[in-house]
C-alpha cells in the first residue's frame, strides 16, 4: 500500500530525508520513532504529496504520489498531531464536511454510526468541537478516514498530548483499522504505543532509517534501549 | 464539493455572532434609508405635482395681458424626482429642481435641496446607494476577509488539502456562500423597492427593467468586491493583514480615487466661473440685437431688411406688429448666445466626464457610481437634458407668444392685450427622460470597466487559489 523508494528530500545542504526505504502492506502498522527533525514528518508530508522529494519515489495503492497526486489523495487519510476541525461546528457536521468534499456523502444516522464506530461519545455528536478535547477531536478524525474508506492513514504524532486513557482508546482504534485492513503510518514519541500497535516498527535519525523490527522481534525494554543508543543517548548516565 | 462547502461555510457565517449583527444592523440600515427615501420622494412628487398645477393655473388665469408682459411674468419648468431615485439619489440634491422660463434670459435650476439644508447635512444622509455603494462592500469586508486565512490560521487547510480539495472549487464555495446571502439581501431590497414605486404615483417612468438592470450592476460591484477580499485573503497568512489590506482597499476604491478622478477632471477641465460666465453672456448679447432697444444699430439694420423684404417705407405699413418682430428676433439672437455658451459648458462636462470615465478604469466604484446614477436618471446628463427641454421650451414659449402679438396687434400699440383664454394654448412643460436603453448606450464605457474588472478579478482569484494547494506545514 505504502511504498518509498530511495526517497530523499534536501533543503540545500541539509538532507531532511536520506534514501527512505519503506514498505507498509494492507492491515500493517508501521511505525516510526526518532528525535525531532529525524524526517518522520517530512516522510509522511512526501507522501501526502505536500512536499516534493528531491530524489527516489514514493507510492499509495501503486500510484506515485507526485504523479498521480489528486488520485491517490482518494485512498489516504492523514491525522496530524493536532487535529483541527471547525469549531462552530458539530462533529456530525464536520464530518459530513470533510467526507462531503472527498465525495462520500452520507446521511445522518450513518454519520452518527461512523463517529460511534471511532469511539465519540453520544452525548458529543451535536456539541461544537471548540468544546473538544484533542482526544475527541482525533475520534473525529478517525471517523474521517472511517467516512473515507481509506485504505491508508498517516498519522504524525497523534498521541502527543493524548492522556493515556485517551492514548489506550486510540491504540485500539488503530487496531480495529488494522483488522479492516489499512496501512498504516505512524509517526510518534511514544514508544510504549507504538510497541502496543504496530507491526513494524523504525527508528529514524538524521533523515536516515537507522533500525527496523518486526514488533515480535522486539521487547518494550530492547526497543527503548535501541533507541536511546540510536539517539547517542549514554543510558548509563540517564 | 462546492455545494458542500456552500452549505458548511453558511452554517459557520450565520453561527458567527458578529456576523449576525452586522447583517441584521444592515439589513435595519436599509429598511430606515428605504422608508426615509420613500417618504421624501412622495413628498417631492406630491410637491411637484401641486406645484405645476398651481403654477399652471397661474399662468392660464392672467387674464388679459400684453404678451411681452406675460413672457416677463415667467413660468416654471419643474422637474420629478424619478422613481429609480429612491435607491440612488445621485446629484439631484444639488443640481434644483426648477427653472424659471422668462424673456431674455436663460436661468439655472434652482432650489436644490443641499442649499435647504442645515450644515449638518454635510455630514452625509442615511439613503439606500450610500448603504449599496459604501456599506455593503464594508460588510463583505467584514465576512470575508478571513475566509481563507482562517483555513492557514487555524490548520484546517491541511486536512482539507490530504482530502484532495481542489483549490478553485473550494474557494466558489466559500465565494457563494459570501455571495448568496447578499444576494438575498439586495434581491428583498429591489423587489420591495419595486413594490413600493409601484404604489406611488411614478407620472409613467417606473420600469421594471431598469430596476433590475440596477440590481444587475450592483450585483456585478459586489461580485467585484468579494473577488477582491479573497484575492487578498488567499495571498496573505494572516486574518489581521487580510482584514487592514481589504480595508485599505475599500478606502482606496470608495473614497480615495473617485475624489482623486474628480480633481483631476476639475483640473484638467475647469468650468468658467459664474461670474466670467454671466459677464461672457452680457457681452455677447450686447453684440446682437436686443428686442427692447429699437435704435440700436443691429436694430436699425433688421428695420432696413425687412422693409426691403415687404417693400414697403414705413413700419406701420408691415402687415404685422414689427415691435412683435423686432422682439423676436431679439429673443431668437439671445437664445443663440446661450446655446453657445451652454455649448462650451456641455464640453467642459462631456470632457470632465470622459476624464472620469478613463480614470473608472482604477476603481470598480466609478463605473458602478455612473451607471446607477444614469439608470436612475439621476445623473448630470439627465440634469443638462432637463435644462436643455426647459430651454426649448423657453424659447417655444416665447415664439408662441411673440408672434401673437406680432400677428394680432399694431405697431406701436403697447397698451394691446392678449384675451384672457389665450394663455391656455400655450402647451403644457412635458419632459421625457433618457430611456433605459439610452442610458445603456451613453454608458457602454462603463459597462466594459465594470465586466473586465469581474472577469479580471475573477482570473486573478483563480490564479490565487492554486497556491493554495501548495501550504508549507
Amino acid at each position: 500500500m505504502i511504498h518509498t523508494n530511495n526517497l530523499t528530500k534536501s533543503y540545500g545542504d541539509l538532507t531532511a530525508l536520506d534514501a527512505l526505504d519503506l514498505e507498509v502492506k494492507e492491515g500493517e502498522i508501521y511505525c516510526l520513532l526518532g528525535a525531532n527533525g529525524a524526517g518522520k514528518t517530512t516522510t509522511i508530508n512526501l507522501l501526502l504529496g505536500f512536499l516534493k522529494p528531491t530524489s527516489g519515489s514514493a507510492s499509495i495503492n501503486q500510484l506515485d504520489v507526485v504523479e498521480h497526486s489528486k488520485q491517490t489523495k482518494q485512498y489516504l487519510a492523514y491525522i496530524p498531531e493536532n487535529l483541527m476541525l471547525y469549531p462552530s461546528l458539530n462533529a456530525i457536521e464536520n464530518l459530513d464536511y470533510f467526507s462531503g468534499i472527498a465525495n462520500k456523502n452520507f446521511n445522518k444516522k450513518t454519520l452518527e454510526s461512523i463517529l460511534t464506530e471511532a469511539g465519540l461519545q453520544e452525548s458529543a455528536f451535536y456539541k461544537p468541537v471548540s468544546k473538544y478535547s484533542k482526544g475527541m477531536r482525533q475520534k473525529v478524525g478517525v471517523a474521517i478516514a472511517l467516512a473515507k474508506d481509506a485504505k491508508v492513514l498517516l498519522l504524525d504524532e497523534p498521541t502527543s498530548g493524548l492522556d493515556p486513557k485517551a492514548s489506550f482508546e486510540f491504540g485500539r482504534l488503530l487496531q480495529k483499522l488494522k483488522q479492516k485492513g489499512v496501512a498504516t503510518l505512524m509517526a510518534t514519541h511514544d514508544l510504549f504505543r507504538a510497541k502496543e500497535v504496530a507491526t513494524t516498527i523504525g527508528i529514524m535519525k538524521n533523515g536516515q532509517l537507522k533500525q527496523q523490527w518486526s514488533v515480535d522481534e522486539i521487547t518494550l525494554s530492547d526497543l527503548e534501549k535501541n533507541y536511546l543508543e540510536t539517539m547517542s543517548y549514554n543510558t548509563i548516565e540517564l | 464539493m462546492i455545494l458542500t462547502t456552500l452549505k458548511k461555510e453558511s452554517k459557520e457565517l450565520f453561527r458567527d455572532g458578529r456576523i449576525r449583527i452586522a447583517f441584521i444592523l444592515v439589513i435595519i440600515l436599509t429598511i430606515v434609508a428605504v422608508i426615509i427615501s420613500a417618504w421624501h420622494y412622495k413628498d417631492i412628487n406630491e410637491e411637484y405635482v401641486l406645484a405645476k398645477q398651481s403654477e399652471r393655473e397661474v399662468w392660464d388665469n392672467q387674464g388679459e395681458k400684453n404678451p411681452h408682459s406675460a413672457a416677463h411674468y415667467g413660468t416654471y419648468a419643474f422637474k420629478p424626482k424619478y422613481p429609480l431615485a429612491l435607491i440612488d439619489q445621485g446629484v439631484d440634491k444639488y443640481t434644483g429642481t426648477s427653472i424659471f422660463l422668462e424673456a431674455h434670459k436663460r436661468n439655472e435650476a434652482q432650489f436644490d435641496e443641499a442649499s435647504d439644508q442645515t450644515g449638518l447635512a454635510r455630514f452625509g444622509n442615511l439613503t439606500p446607494d450610500f448603504i449599496l455603494m459604501f456599506i455593503i462592500p464594508l460588510l463583505i469586508i467584514f465576512i470575508a476577509y478571513n475566509s481563507l486565512t482562517k483555513e492557514k490560521e487555524m490548520g484546517t487547510i491541511t486536512l482539507l488539502n490530504s482530502q484532495g480539495v481542489i483549490g478553485f472549487k473550494l474557494i466558489f464555495g466559500k465565494w457563494l456562500a459570501v455571495f448568496s446571502p447578499l444576494f438575498a439581501l439586495l434581491f428583498v431590497l429591489f423587489v420591495a423597492t419595486g413594490i413600493i414605486l409601484s404604489s406611488l404615483p411614478d407620472f409613467g417612468i417606473f420600469s421594471w427593467s431598469s430596476l433590475a438592470t440596477l440590481f444587475l450592476a450592483y450585483v456585478v460591484y459586489y461580485a467585484i468586491f468579494i473577488n477582491l477580499v479573497f484575492i487578498i485573503s488567499g495571498l496573505v497568512k494572516k486574518s489581521g493583514i487580510a482584514l487592514v489590506l481589504s480595508l485599505s482597499i475599500w478606502i482606496l476604491v470608495c473614497l480615495i480615487l473617485p475624489k482623486t478622478a474628480s480633481n483631476i477632471a476639475e483640473y484638467k477641465y475647469p468650468y468658467p466661473s459664474k461670474q466670467e460666465f454671466a459677464e461672457n453672456i452680457t457681452k455677447d448679447k450686447k453684440e446682437g440685437l436686443d428686442g427692447h432697444n429699437p435704435w440700436s444699430e443691429a436694430s436699425k439694420a433688421l428695420e432696413k431688411q425687412v422693409l426691403k423684404e415687404y417693400g414697403v417705407d414705413s413700419l406701420s405699413q408691415l402687415p404685422f406688429n414689427y415691435d412683435g418682430y423686432r422682439m423676436q428676433k431679439g429673443e431668437e439672437h439671445q437664445a443663440e448666445v446661450y446655446f453657445k455658451h451652454y455649448k462650451q459648458l456641455k464640453a467642459q462636462y462631456s470632457n470632465q466626464s470622459r476624464v472620469y470615465s478613463q480614470l473608472a478604469v482604477v476603481s470598480p466604484f466609478l463605473p458602478t457610481r455612473f451607471l446607477s446614477m444614469s439608470i436612475a436618471n439621476t445623473d448630470y446628463t439627465t440634469h443638462w437634458d432637463f435644462a436643455d427641454a426647459a430651454e426649448n421650451y423657453r424659447i417655444e414659449t416665447q415664439k408662441f407668444l411673440n408672434e401673437h402679438f406680432a400677428e394680432e396687434s399694431e405697431y406701436g400699440d403697447w397698451s394691446w392685450k392678449a384675451d384672457a383664454d389665450f394663455w391656455k394654448q400655450l402647451p403644457k412643460f412635458n419632459y421625457e427622460p433618457p430611456t433605459l436603453t439610452e442610458n445603456l448606450k451613453h454608458n457602454i464605457g462603463n459597462i466594459l470597466i465594470l465586466l473586465c474588472w469581474l472577469l479580471g478579478s475573477f482570473a486573478i482569484l483563480f490564479f490565487t487559489t492554486k497556491s493554495l494547494k501548495n501550504v508549507k506545514i
